[in-house]
């Protein structure tokens, strides 16, 4: 869940270099992203996400809101779920981490450092299976 | 011819043969003595004429046996069987006493006395073989005794005493009527026959036996016992007793006794009377009618010194003083009258002429017959009495004085403690003390500017004023007063050394003084206030009462001056403290100790518009911001209650404003020199405009922090993006750009770089501000060592030498002590010499309650005109091209150690190095 086009970008490159058996869905706001999880509830061929990758600060909602959603759901909860973020603020990460988030990736200002997110929806993906 | 001799004689005859000479039978016969003779069984075996004559029969020889006589009784009329008659007895071979004596009685009733002379007759072996008898007839002699009993007999029955005859072993054999009568015998067999020791009374009864024996023995006796009668009434007796011989020679007791129990009573009473009268304390005197003294006991000896033989048969008259000589007569009128004088209280004359308070008693004494003959006086020393009535009498006059000036005093000081002229109240206390120390004159001085000047006065002429208007220390007696610090006594003035030979002399005597006394007048803390004197026309000594009773009221009266010194200066100081308020530009009020507000100055009114007679606890109450008031209303109780000064923020309407300004509010308490509060003393200060510069303050740095941190935030992400897509750019596109293309992309990569290093260091600098909660210990070195590897990379490049003392542990938090060395550190290094190994050395010494750290470098300095500048935010004193920077890190630095109420500051020498000093709490 990413609202910034330039970051969505960035992470579907982290996948990509990752070269993981996944299918993206990027909701671009909040409401899009609690949107995907009823959609996964009212119905069994709707898509049902192993791991989201979360932004906080998103338009409609943010990401608190979007996380305390996803634990709610009858077949979303149990989602691996990595907050990404600019700031690297203890309050924000001690927020999340309450709510249920699993991991925290600060938003590097390398290339190269960025990518290394891949890695760690690798990892979380090993660990959901 | 004795009896003996005759009997012998007799025997001889009869022994010798059967009587047959007739001649002698006939003389015998004729004989008028009875005499007759037995065989050795006592059978009658002979008799003469006489014999017939006597017992009044014709003796029976052979059957009579021992005695011719009808019958024989003993002569107390008991009868004698014949075979234990003195015959049988000789017979029996018994010594025969002489003279003893029977009744023998005839045939016809009659009796008579004998007295038989028994002989036995013995033959040759001395065997008793017979016996004769002679029976003298002594019934004549024996009537002569019974005339003479008769006549004792009529003396006994007539004689009021009681006539007792006693054997020698107590038995009484006789006791007239009259002693039956004291023994308390109804009838003579009660007691006669029976012993007569059980009548004395147990204690008398063994002298009584003794002296019984001693009687019967022949000795006369008087003496005293008690009977115990036989209706159990004691008796006391007195008895004469004389020995009383019987025939038959027993002797017997005969006495008379006397009942005297009357009449030792009556001498016990006499005797009780005499020892009460002789034992008493109070002089008994008994007179007769003529005044004469008749008796005169020890007490009264004691009391008026004359002897009893001196003062029986003289006049009482010479008892008593002369100014008093219608006294006897009175006395001697009423006991004629037969009257009693009761406790007549008078003053008799000793014998030495001293005079002595006595109270009489006086009671006539009568005859038998009722006739008043003299009296008896009874006379009381109360000298002790009287002295102690007249004690008494002075002490309750005494009192009553006393009373009288405490009550004064009292009055006084009551007056003192109300509001009043303070001259009259002097005036009152002179007044006072003059009474109380009976003086004639008087004056209070007061002590001003180092004089004393009369303050009151009484008595005292214009002379005497003018002379002593004022009075300095060591003059006269009050100066005298001020240099001794004590009372100063002069009892007579014309001797006194105070006035020898000075012209206060003749004045003081001029003015009819002749003493006087002085009392300074002490204030509770020992200064002297006052002189308070008394004036005396003639030489006085004062009684030490006076001088307590003074003390006390000096005392008073130095309370009194003391109080109104403190008034007038309290109002002088009120009225200057007025004076001063109102043109205060603060609101200023005064309260009473119990927080009762008494004044406002005039800024008050201008500033609240509240009426000017509004005064109280509560007046400022309607002005108050009603948010404030519960808590202003609880901090000005507290003060009040507690006299501490409070100091406390609140809003007051402004009516000019029509708005709320606030204010601190002030109040101090104001004490007297005990301690206690007299009055409070307040402001309110205006501190609207600097709280509004606060508030502004306040609100702009949270505005400047809420906006330096969500700018951080929100400018790092699209540095980000322009970071990481140059990046991209670069990598991806490289070979289709150009060299000024690729250049470009440099300029933007660096610029985002250098802006995201600005936006990190704004950000660290708006989170120094931040509270953190609890702050921990933090080891510096530890923090320098952090700071030390953050900073290795430019550390390696210059290879600079970064060393330390040993660095304490202190309550700062780690992350604030860190930045401190990174930035200092990272400058040190940063602004070194070119071709100068960078040497930085880091110190901390303890300072009071703080510690100073120093980072010292070798590098450029810091020109003296920039060590304020450098620590202002984004301020540089280079460019970018030269050294790198953001302008930030000292800033960071100040707001880090300005947060701990800390100091930081540089030391340099340009080209030489600096140091930066810091300190931070210990």
């Amino acid at each position: 869940v990413e609202d910034n086009e330039a970051d969505a970008f960035l992470i579907e490159e982290a996948i990509k270099m990752a070269n993981l058996p996944v299918f993206l869905h990027v909701a671009r706001n909040g409401e899009q992203a609690t949107q995907f999880f009823d959609r996964a509830d009212r119905s069994q061929d709707a898509p049902c996400p192993a791991v989201v990758i979360l932004d906080i600060n998103l338009p409609r909602k943010p990401g608190f809101e979007v996380l305390r959603h996803l634990r709610a759901s009858k077949r979303c909860h149990d989602a691996h779920v990595i907050v990404v973020s600019t700031s690297n603020s203890p309050a924000e990460r001690g927020q999340m981490a309450d709510l249920g988030a699993n991991d925290y990736f600060q938003k590097p200002s390398e290339f190269h450092n960025f990518m290394k997110l891949g890695d760690l929806v690798r990892s979380a993906l090993d660990g959901h299976k | 011819m004795t009896a003996a001799g005759n009997m012998s004689a007799l025997s001889d005859f009869v022994a010798g043969g059967d009587l047959k000479d007739r001649v002698f039978r006939d003389m015998v016969e004729a004989l008028p003595v009875a005499i007759y003779t037995t065989d050795a069984e006592g059978r009658l075996t002979w008799f003469n004429n006489a014999a017939v004559r006597l017992s009044g029969r014709v003796p029976q020889l052979g059957t009579d046996r021992w005695c011719i006589a009808w019958k024989i009784f003993l002569p107390d009329g008991a009868p004698l069987p014949h075979d234990r008659c003195s015959m049988a007895a000789a017979l029996r071979g018994e010594e025969i006493p002489n003279g003893i004596e029977f009744i023998g009685e005839r045939p016809d009733g009659t009796r008579f006395w004998f007295s038989p002379c028994p002989a036995v007759v013995r033959d040759s072996e001395d065997r008793i073989v017979g016996g004769i008898n002679l029976l003298v007839d002594i019934t004549d002699r024996k009537k002569a005794g019974t005339e003479a009993a008769e006549q004792f007999r009529a003396i006994v029955e007539t004689t009021p005493e009681c006539v007792k005859i006693i054997a020698r072993d107590g038995t009484l054999l006789f006791m007239n009527q009259p002693g039956l009568t004291m023994v308390g015998a109804k009838r003579p067999e009660d007691v006669i026959g029976a012993n007569i020791y059980k009548l004395i009374a147990p204690e008398h009864r063994a002298r009584f036996e003794t002296m019984n024996e001693r009687v019967c023995r022949g000795e006369k006796a008087a003496f005293e016992f008690d009977i115990i009668g036989l209706q159990g009434i004691r008796r006391q007796m007195e008895t004469h007793a004389a020995p009383l011989h019987q025939t038959g020679g027993v002797t017997v007791q005969l006495a008379l006794t006397r009942d005297v129990t009357q009449r030792k009573r009556a001498e016990r009473a006499a005797q009780l009377l005499g020892a009460i009268v002789d034992s008493s304390d109070d002089a008994i005197v008994s007179k007769n009618l003529d005044g004469i003294i008749t008796t005169w006991n020890a007490a009264a000896e004691r009391l008026f010194g004359y002897t009893a033989d001196e003062a029986v048969g003289q006049s009482v008259t010479m008892l008593i003083p002369e100014d008093r000589p219608d006294e006897e007569p009175r006395i001697l009128a009423r006991l004629r009258r037969g009257e009693r004088v009761d406790h007549f209280e008078t003053i008799r004359r000793r014998k030495d002429g001293t005079l002595v308070d006595v109270s009489l008693t006086i009671s006539p004494v009568k005859d038998a017959s009722g006739t008043v003959v003299g009296a008896s006086k009874i006379g009381r020393d109360i000298s002790e009495r009287k002295r102690a009535e007249r004690a008494i009498q002075a002490l309750n006059q005494q009192l009553t004085v006393d009373l009288a000036a405490m009550t004064r005093m009292q009055q006084l000081s009551t007056r003192m403690m109300q509001a009043g002229d303070f001259p009259e109240l002097l005036r009152e206390t002179l007044s006072s003390a003059i009474a109380i120390a009976d003086a004639d004159m008087g004056n209070i001085q007061l002590l001003e500017d180092g004089v004393l000047r009369i303050a009151a006065h009484q008595g005292l002429d214009k002379q005497f004023l003018d002379f002593f208007q004022t009075v300095r220390p060591g003059e006269a007696v009050s100066g005298t007063v001020l240099d001794r610090y004590s009372r100063v006594i002069v009892e007579d003035i014309a001797s006194s050394p105070i006035f020898a030979g000075k012209p206060s002399l003749g004045l003081m005597l001029g003015a009819g003084i002749r003493a006087v006394h002085s009392t300074p007048l002490v204030s509770r803390g020992g200064q002297v206030l006052g002189v308070l004197s008394m004036h005396y026309r003639v030489p006085h000594r004062p009684a030490e009462r006076d001088l307590r009773l003074l003390d006390i009221l000096a005392r008073q009266t130095a309370d009194l001056i003391e109080r109104k010194r403190a008034e007038t200066a309290l109002l002088a100081s009120e009225a200057r403290f007025r004076q001063l308020a109102d043109t205060m530009p603060q609101m200023v009020w005064a309260a009473q100790p119990d927080g009762f507000i008494d004044y406002y100055n005039e800024r008050w009114y201008d500033f609240t518009g509240c009426d000017r007679y509004l005064f109280g606890d509560q007046s400022w109450e309607q002005t108050l911001d009603p948010e404030d008031l519960p808590r202003v209303r609880r901090a000005y109780y507290d003060a009040i209650e507690s006299g501490e000064p409070y100091n406390i923020e609140y809003r007051l309407w402004d009516r000019r404003e029509q708005r709320m300004r606030w204010f601190v509010g002030r109040a101090l308490p104001v004490r007297d020199t005990r301690g206690r509060v007299v009055k409070w003393f307040g402001t309110c200060t205006d501190i609207d405009e600097q709280k509004r510069v606060e508030e502004d303050l306040r609100r702009a740095n949270q505005d400047l922090e809420q906006f330096a941190f969500s700018a951080s935030h929100d400018l790092q992400e699209p540095l980000r993006s322009i970071k990481i897509y140059s990046e991209l750019l670069t990598t991806r596109y490289g070979d289709q750009l150009d060299g000024d293309a690729r250049k470009f992309i440099g300029y933007v990569c660096g610029g985002a770089t250098r802006m995201e290093t600005l936006v990190r260091d704004l950000l660290a600098y708006t989170q120094t501000t931040k509270p953190d909660g609890s702050i921990e210990l933090t080891a510096a070195g530890e923090a320098l060592e952090y700071a030390r590897t953050a900073l290795a990379g430019v550390i390696t490049e210059s290879e600079a030498r970064i060393t330390a003392d040993r660095l304490p542990t202190l309550p700062v938090h780690p992350t604030h002590l860190q930045q401190l060395f990174q930035n200092l550190v990272g400058n040190a290094v940063k602004y070194r010499t070119l071709g100068r190994v960078p040497e930085i050395h880091v110190t901390a010494e303890p300072l009071k309650g703080h510690w100073m750290f120093s980072v010292s470098d070798n590098g450029i300095g810091i020109d003296p005109a920039y060590k304020e500048t450098i620590f202002g935010l984004f301020k540089r004193l280079h460019t970018n091209d030269e050294y790198s920077g953001t302008g930030i890190g000292l800033a960071i630095c100040q707001r880090i150690v300005e947060r701990y109420h800390g100091r930081i500051w540089v030391e340099s020498e340009p080209g030489r190095g600096s140091t930066f000093r810091f300190t931070l709490p210990g």
